[in-house]
């Protein structure tokens, strides 16, 4: 589904991302650890397309369409979610008038027609109770004034509601209480499906108890530095990143 | 004459008020045109002039006689002009006189509504007008004091109360460029309580009009109204509005005034005098400017007697060449202890080449108040844009609902909700349309 070769990204000219590889099929789950300020947010950003990352080289195909070329709603047109480690508020934008736009404008470049106002909301009540997510916090503006749990939710309501081919979720674990966690995972795990795939940026293996990954990164300096099953995931929770940045090191400076 | 660029327009001035009839130059008229003449049209030199230079609004060899109006065209328009939902009287005001075939109108013992000129000379009029009158010092006042043909005068009785809003539809017919000097007085009497609107049509768009329109508003005691103006103008149009407010004790005013893209030039000056104690006022004002549009807000709220409170709100949006002024002065005299005065002022630049002058004006001096003003003038937030794309939505709706979204919390407080949906959808389309005149 997602494919991406020796992806270069820079910000400032300062390099970030510095040849990634990464092939993500249908029906998996990834996940993508690493200490603070690897690039892991930085992969997300340049996939779902933010204007201040510079891509330097490389490729990013999803089911054979070149991603590289779009605009950001394209790609989430095309099937592409990044649940934001920081989700922006915006007063004055109804968080429900909100996902009745983005939904509208996915359905239409699907050749899809909008949905009545009786489907959506018949829709966006299923949804809600699949995240668990306040009807009353749906009516509000978007993310205003939420607490942090509750807009890593809407994120994930959201995804519920847009139904995208790939989800990337970025720290959506971070911040949350272990209800919250365990609410917002059985969510994923209904969301999973053959057809969908999964990229879960974070930091902490807990999260991996509850979302059971097909295969573990972990991305460091710009590079995705050892790929493996989820005891990868145990490997570093008990012995932290050091001795991978170690043993990096020690490779370096050999070659 | 000391204003020489528009000389000819003086002297067609000064010729159409000496060569009107006897019985139409009263005192009050000699008065005001004398003082205008001595002063001319205001200058970029005077202070509240200083980002407004009319030369270039004014450089156009306009008609000072409004022509007879026909009946062609106006009945469409007023139809027109309907706002869905809205269950409104309807004052239909054509070249400044009220036309009262097309109109309907509350009992008159509900509303007294009525020509100006007919109780001008009254004693009764003038025995509370004259005292309330500060129109006296500025240069368009004065000229529309000596040029003002019929005026609108209405006036709600003491203890009455009218729910239905009366919507004041402006029509104009002019056929050519023409300087027009429409003239309303509203009073609203002890315990009283109405609610106007006020849009405006031109039968001839797109052409040069001057329009100084003189509004003066007078709240007595315990009274209420509330005020709605949608200034959704031809291009071509150059609006200055004054608006001068008088409030007795304990009444309260609400304004809302809607600035759209199309007039050439608005220039709004709402001065308010809070002229007893615990009265309230709020003010909220939505300007959406573009081509090169200039839209200019003067507010100016004076609080004289204790424990009044009034609070301001504008927002602007600026596309295109845009420009756009906001002044917002707070006078609070020593006697004014407890006030209370609250005003914020918001700009959003859409483009770059778009200009926004905001200066937020307290004095105060009082000690025992509490006054805040705030006052800011930002871009596009890129994190909110990105973010609404990432879901799926084009860039274009995105910057449409951030648009209305930034004008949200003034939108918000229209207690009229065909009213606030009128006025979103006017922001919708008009964005819609600079947007796509832009791209
Ligand atoms: N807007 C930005 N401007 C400059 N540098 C940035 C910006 N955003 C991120 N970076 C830098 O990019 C690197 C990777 O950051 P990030 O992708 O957020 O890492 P992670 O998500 O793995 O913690 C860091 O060195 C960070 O300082
Ligand atoms: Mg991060």
């Amino acid at each position: 589904m997602l494919v991406i070769k020796d992806l270069h990204a820079s910000i400032d000219g300062k390099e970030i991302l510095k040849g990634i590889n990464l092939t993500v099929n249908a029906g998996e789950v990834h996940a993508i650890m690493g200490p603070n300020g690897s690039g892991k947010s930085s992969l997300a950003s340049v996939l779902a397309g933010r204007e201040n990352y510079e891509v330097t080289g490389g490729e990013v195909w999803l089911d054979g369409k070149n991603v590289l070329d779009m605009k950001p709603e394209e790609r989430a047109r095309e099937g592409v979610f990044l649940a934001f480690q920081y989700p922006v508020e915006i007063p004055g934008v109804s968080n429900i008038n909100f996902l009745k736009t983005a939904l509208g404008e996915i359905r239409q470049h699907h050749g899809l027609p909008p949905l009545s106002a009786k489907e959506f909301l018949a829709m966006t009540r299923e949804k809600q109770k699949l995240v668990e997510f306040d009807a009353k916090l749906a009516n509000r503006s978007l993310n205003e004034g939420f607490s942090g749990g509750e807009k890593k939710r809407n994120e994930v309501f959201q995804l519920a509601m847009l139904q995208p081919k790939l989800s990337i979720l970025d720290e959506t674990d971070s911040g949350l209480d272990i209800d919250a966690l365990r609410i917002v995972s059985n969510g994923v795990n209904k969301l999973r499906s053959k057809d969908n795939a999964f990229v879960l940026i974070t930091h902490y293996q807990r999260l991996l108890d509850y979302i059971v990954p097909d295969v573990v990164h972990v991305l460091y300096n710009g590079r995705i530095v050892r790929s493996g099953t989820k005891e990868l995931a145990l490997e570093l929770e008990d012995k932290g990143y050091d001795w991978l940045k170690e043993e990096l090191r020690v490779s370096e400076s050999i070659q | 004459m000391t204003n020489q660029v528009a000389t000819p327009l003086y002297n067609k001035l000064s010729a159409a008020f000496e060569s009107r009839n006897a019985a139409d130059l009263t005192p009050l008229r000699e008065a005001a045109f004398a003082k205008f003449k001595a002063k001319g049209f205001p200058s970029v030199k005077e202070e509240d002039w200083r980002f407004t230079s009319l030369v270039p609004y004014l450089d156009v060899d306009f008609s000072v006689t409004a022509e007879a109006a026909g009946d062609a065209g106006i009945q469409q328009a007023v139809d027109a002009a309907a706002i869905e939902g809205l269950e409104a009287y309807r004052l239909v005001v054509v070249n400044g006189r009220i036309h009262s075939g097309l109109s309907v109108l509350p009992e008159p013992d509900e509303m007294h509504i009525g020509p100006l000129q007919e109780v001008i000379n009254t004693d009764a009029f003038r025995a509370h007008f004259e005292a309330e009158d500060h129109t006296g010092g500025n240069s368009f006042t004065q000229l529309n004091t000596a040029f003002f043909t019929d005026g609108v005068y209405i006036e709600v009785p003491k203890n009455v109360s009218i729910e239905k809003p009366v919507h004041i539809i402006h029509v104009n017919t002019a056929s050519v460029p023409t300087l027009f000097h429409p003239r309303q007085v509203i009073v609203v009497n002890r315990s009283a309580g109405a609610v106007f609107l006020e849009t405006s049509v031109s039968l001839h768009p797109k052409q040069a009009m001057f329009f100084n329109n003189v509004l003066q508003v007078i709240v007595k005691e315990n009274g209420e109204c509330t005020h709605y103006r949608i200034q959704d103008n031809a291009p071509g149009e150059r609006w200055v509005h004054h608006t001068q407010v008088t409030q007795h004790r304990t009444s309260r005013y609400s304004n809302y005034t809607f600035s759209l893209p199309g007039a050439d030039l608005i220039r709004n000056n709402l001065e308010l005098k809070l002229d007893g104690t615990a009265t309230e006022s709020h003010l909220y004002g939505l300007y959406l400017a573009a081509g090169n549009q200039l839209t200019d807000n003067h507010t100016a709220i004076e609080h004289i007697h204790p424990a009044c409170q009034s609070t301001e709100h504008y927002k602007g949006v600026l596309l295109d060449n845009a420009r756009a002024v906001f002044n917002g002065k707070v006078f609070v005299q020593r006697e004014a202890q407890q006030t209370n005065a609250y005003q914020q002022n918001n700009n959003l630049l859409i483009s770059d080449k778009a200009t926004v002058y905001a200066k937020p004006q307290l004095e105060i001096f009082a000690d025992d108040v509490k006054c805040s003003h705030g006052c800011t003038i930002g871009q596009f937030n890129n994190e909110s844009l990105f973010y609404l794309q990432s879901r799926g939505i084009g860039e274009e709706s995105a910057r449409k609902l951030l648009v209305e979204a930034f004008m949200f919390d003034v939108t918000d407080k229209i207690e009229h909700e065909p009213i606030r949906e009128h006025l979103q959808e006017l922001i919708h389309q008009k964005m819609t349309a600079a947007m796509a005149a832009g791209a």
